[in-house]
């Protein structure tokens, strides 16, 4: 176990410095704006080495592509302006302690028209004044968009190719957008990278390995996949040494000499890594902050997480902090510079995107704590030096995940965890190694694997740099399935006279709750089919069109097997599915089972048309529905309740489960939402428990609010769900009172307990290995939420939680605003939910 | 034929003028279309969208770079795309055809398009194609709008459509 070092773990002594004061401040004072350097020379390349008309490109032809766009794009050491609300142009005073930026702007939109940026064609002259969440973009930037990049891309696109090539009936499904979102037309991420090697050997050696590889690879595939590797990392090389001579340069003509010696520390440090092993802690932060950059020049960063970096950089840290390299001060200072940088881009959304995404940033998640290989306590001083600076800085991204272990993490550091929740209103998540552990060991990774787990993208664990797991790669929309369900077939968002997927039977003649369930059964894996196979076609796609060295570079595997991680080169090969609508779904089978099947309190006729007409003349049915106590509902400990959610569990990871993917591997089943509860809630109409038309689902795991009035039984519902059907991760969103003053002390108290009785389990046996697999929060009350409403410039900065990952609650849609209001609200000295009225929704 | 003898009189012309002269006459000729973009919506939309795209190509230069090759451009080709646009309910079907920097519209049903659009009525379509707060996947997520085909071709002609309407001065 690492030796804490640190006194006082709360670290309060230690605040933001006037340099980052200055670079927040500017952080948020700066508007997104849309970058196109990428496209333009990712374009010239295509263009002048005919990639565009080949009918494969093979690995080697993209990483010299990627060679050739970090070696001649602009290195930026600081940026010297941004635009602000308005699109107002303003001078910002950079002084970062790390050069380099994912774009070419200080708060920059990637562009990557092989994925979806042509879906912001229509919007380039509008973009820039669209209501929510605008992008700046010049005029002259939009002309070369136009002109000059995107009708190249028009044909060599990846759902494009995808269309093209196999024609995928599946397509259809997912265009109606309804019933699935498969996230491969924009991206390879959600994924989980490590920079050890980085770190440690530095990339010079991993190009020397791939040469010796290359000389004793068994055939050309191979030959082609090391000197890719070798290509793709010189182009790294060459990046970080281009910011270096950028910085001398600088540094030459300063004349102030504080920031003349800052320039030639990041001229020196830039010249060494990430070439050569890190020897300080600042160098090990460079040479991860300059990887991460190519990373994202690869692929769009969604949900790209870079895992346990408290465990990469602890020798560093100590190291420096024992021979006085850096003081903990220092260390904090440069944590805070990273996470900034971390956070200095947003994802290219489309207006529409904004519905179902609205607000989201690129969700980079970062792991600290947990247990080591062994299963000894990880946690060390770098995990609070960390949480300290997750505590002052309060931003999106990055994305604070925090490992926590039953019996072996110490009670000071849960209460650490909780007492940063409390303080930053949101974060971190809190993640039960238990639970995750045996969750990941009944998908067949070995013991130690599974230990070295990071979480990915909002809640997904995958084994630190082995797994290539891309846990985001479907949205399944459940609601659909019952949807078609109840209308044989048939959806009310595409209309009665479509079928849209097979009859299973009118629901108005089953004499049984077991023949219901069957044909939901065998719709949802009608929609399992559907969403699998057509990721399976998207991914043949991308190994067809998209190879990506970067990332094989910096995974455990591919250079071992001398293949990609998208062709399976990684020692893991999952594919990840998500839910959406779990407890919506669940509350609708039990209020079936209940009212119509065993009670015989109405038809199913008669509840078909009570949801046709949304409730209208059958406003006492609908009460009936919501009302717990009249209707089971999940997360009251009732056991036909919590039985349907079991059942559908186990269902959709058998369903999942037996799919291959296309590099061999299997999926594995989540349930986390993002912001597409809200999103998807909005285009659907009235279900059978008591929800009406185009109002929001529950998010993640966590069952629909206010009809759950005690927390422990919340809690223990939740906790008895299977772990080892949830391997891709679940949200379990709760807020609770914020309790301020002589009661804050006893609140941070109830509120570790609460967290250790959940990971625990109902059973209360910690080495069960059962128990909630993972935990947030929003402590905010209702009240400054709906001030947040009315009154959004006083509050910038407020974080929220959404369905695993963070956003700022300005920047979320009114319907996902609404959303994380009604939550349901629990005062943790009472332990009993708290009474409002559900918040209007706002035009 | 139509289409040849306008492009045949005005592309000389679009030539000598600048391209605010372009856009102007443009403007000029196309008060239906403002109409139809602003105002009460009719089932001409389409057909006058169209023809309004139309001319634009024919007497605006800066308009018709959208469908050229752009200059000092060594590889590519004018754009090609085939489009056919149509109500669900088979009423209406109009269909736009560009190849070498020229747009030919056509009152038919066309084999061998790019991309079909069934829309569900000319609201439904000028909501695809122009609201100020949706966009194309929007009217998806709406169903009111059906594509089948490349969905990329209807990507740039929702900026061509767009980029009339600000030259027209109403976008």
């Amino acid at each position: 176990m690492p030796e804490i070092t640190i006194k006082d773990l709360s670290l309060r002594d230690y605040n933001l410095t006037d340099r980052v004061k200055n670079l927040k401040s500017a952080y948020f004072r700066a508007m997104p704006e849309i970058c196109i350097e990428r496209p333009t020379l990712i374009t010239r390349f295509h263009l002048e080495n005919g990639l565009f008309d080949k009918e494969r490109i093979f690995i080697l032809d993209k990483a010299k592509a990627y060679r050739f766009t970090l070696e001649n794009r602009t290195p930026v050491v600081r940026h010297d302006r941004s635009y602000e609300k308005g699109m107002v142009p303003f001078k910002i005073k950079d002084t970062s302690l790390f050069a380099g930026s994912t774009t070419g702007k200080f708060k920059g939109v990637p562009l990557y028209p092989e994925f979806l940026a042509l879906a912001l064609w229509p919007e380039l002259w509008t973009i820039t004044k669209r209501k929510n969440n605008p992008f700046y973009l010049s005029e002259e930037d939009a002309k070369e968009l136009n002109y000059n990049i995107f009708p190249h891309w028009m044909e060599n696109t990846i759902q494009e190719l995808s269309r093209k090539k196999y024609h995928p009936n599946e397509m259809k499904t997912f265009e109606r957008l309804v019933f699935f979102l498969a996230s491969k037309p924009n991206c390879i991420s959600h994924t989980l990278p490590d920079f050890s090697k980085a770190v440690k050997k530095g990339l010079r050696a991993v190009i020397n390995e791939a040469k010796d590889r290359r000389g004793v690879a068994k055939d050309d595939s191979q030959r082609k996949f090391y000197s890719a590797i070798a290509e793709a990392l010189e182009g790294i090389i060459a990046y970080s040494r281009n910011l270096s001579k950028k910085a001398q340069e600088m540094a030459d003509k300063e004349t102030d000499p504080v920031l003349k010696k800052e320039l030639f520390d990041i001229a020196k440090i830039n010249n060494r890594v990430p070439e050569f092993p890190a020897q300080t802690f600042r160098e090990g932060l460079t040479t991860v902050w300059i990887c991460w950059t190519a990373i994202h020049l690869e692929n769009p960063n969604v949900g790209m997480s870079l895992g346990r970096l408290d465990q990469v950089l602890c020798d560093l840290y100590r190291y420096d902090i024992e021979k006085g390299v850096i003081t903990i001060a220092e260390a904090i200072e440069l944590i805070c510079c990273l996470w900034l940088k971390i956070g200095d881009h947003v994802p290219t959304i489309p207006d529409a995107g904004e519905q179902l995404f609205g607000g989201t940033g690129s969700n980079q998640a970062i792991t600290i704590g947990g247990v080591d290989k062994d299963g000894r306590d990880a946690v060390n001083d770098l995990t609070y030096i960390m949480l300290r600076a997750t505590e002052i800085m309060q931003l999106r991204d990055p994305n604070l995940n925090a490992r926590y272990y039953p019996g072996v993490s110490l009670k000071g550091y849960l209460k650490r965890l909780c007492e940063v929740n409390v303080n930053t209103g949101a974060t971190p998540a809190l993640h039960n190694d238990k639970a995750v552990i045996k969750a990941l060991t009944s998908k067949g990774e070995g013991i130690e694997q599974a230990r070295d787990y990071g979480v990915i993208g909002c809640v997904e664990p995958g084994s630190n740099g082995r797994a290539y797991g891309h846990t985001g790669a479907i949205l399944l929309n459940l609601t659909s399935a019952l949807d078609l369900t109840l209308f044989n077939g048939r959806h009310r968002h595409t209309g009665m006279d479509l079928l849209i997927s097979k009859e299973t039977g009118d629901p108005t003649k089953f004499n049984t709750f077991d023949e219901f369930k069957n044909a939901f059964a065998e719709q949802s894996r009608w929609l399992v089919e559907q969403s699998s196979a057509l990721n399976n076609i998207f991914g043949r796609i991308h190994q067809d069109f998209y190879p990506t060295p970067v990332l094989s570079a910096l995974f455990e595997g591919p250079m071992e097997k001398g293949k990609d991680v998208i062709q399976g080169g990684a020692v893991i090969n999952s594919s990840g599915a998500t839910i959406i609508g779990l407890a919506d779904v669940a509350d609708s089978l039990s209020a079936i089972q209940k009212v119509v099947f065993e009670e015989r309190g109405i038809s199913f006729a008669e509840l078909l048309d009570a949801l046709n007409k949304n409730f209208e003349g059958y406003e006492a049915l609908q009460k009936r529905l919501m009302n717990p106590d009249k209707t089971p509902k999940y997360g009251n400990e009732e056991p036909a309740a919590d039985e349907n959610v079991r059942w559908i569990i186990d269902m959709l990871d058998k369903s999942f489960g037996e799919k291959e993917n296309y590099r061999g591997g299997h999926y594995r089943v989540g349930y986390w939402t993002m912001t597409n509860h809200a999103g998807f809630g909005r285009l659907m109409k009235a279900m059978p428990n008591g929800r009406k038309a185009h109002e929001n689902f529950t998010s993640g795991i966590t069952p629909v609010s206010a009809v759950t009035p005690v927390l422990t039984k919340a809690l223990n519902s939740i906790a008895k769900q299977p772990v080892q059907c949830l391997s891709n991760g679940v949200a379990l969103n709760l807020k609770y009172t914020p309790e301020n003053g002589k009661g804050r002390d006893k609140m941070l108290e109830n509120f570790a307990a609460s967290v250790r009785a959940y990971f625990d389990g109902a059973d209360g046996e910690i080495d069960s290995g059962n128990g909630g697999m993972e935990i947030q929060f929003n402590i905010t009350t209702h009240d400054t939420f709906a001030d947040a409403v009315a009154h959004p410039e006083k509050y910038p900065e407020l974080l929220v939680r959404v369905s695993g990952y963070t956003a700022y609650f300005k920047d979320l849609n009114p319907q996902m605003q609404k959303e994380i209001i009604d939550r349901t609200e629990y005062l943790l000295s009472s332990g009993r939910a708290v009474d409002f009225e559900p918040f209007p929704l706002r035009e | 034929m139509a289409s040849r003898l306008k492009r045949t009189l005005l592309n000389p012309i679009s030539y000598i003028l600048p391209d605010s002269g372009g856009n102007f006459i443009t403007r000029l000729f196309s008060k239906s279309l403002q109409e139809e973009l602003f105002g009460k919506i009719t089932d001409k939309f389409l057909e006058i969208l169209l023809y309004g795209m139309d001319f634009g190509f024919c007497i605006s230069k800066g308009f018709r770079k959208n469908i050229l090759v752009p200059a000092g451009c060594k590889q590519g080709e004018n754009f090609k795309g085939r489009y056919l646009f149509m109500t669900a309910d088979n009423l209406v079907s109009a269909s736009a055809v560009f190849n070498d920097g020229n747009m030919t519209v056509y009152k038919e049903e066309i084999a061998d398009w790019n991309v079909r659009i069934t829309f569900k009525n000319a609201a439904a379509l000028r909501a695809f194609l122009f609201s100020k707060n949706q966009d194309i996947l929007n009217s998806l997520l709406a169903n009111e709008v059906e594509v089948d085909g490349n969905l990329n071709y209807i990507y740039k002609f929702g900026f061509m459509a767009r980029d009339l309407s600000r030259r027209l001065g109403v976008g």
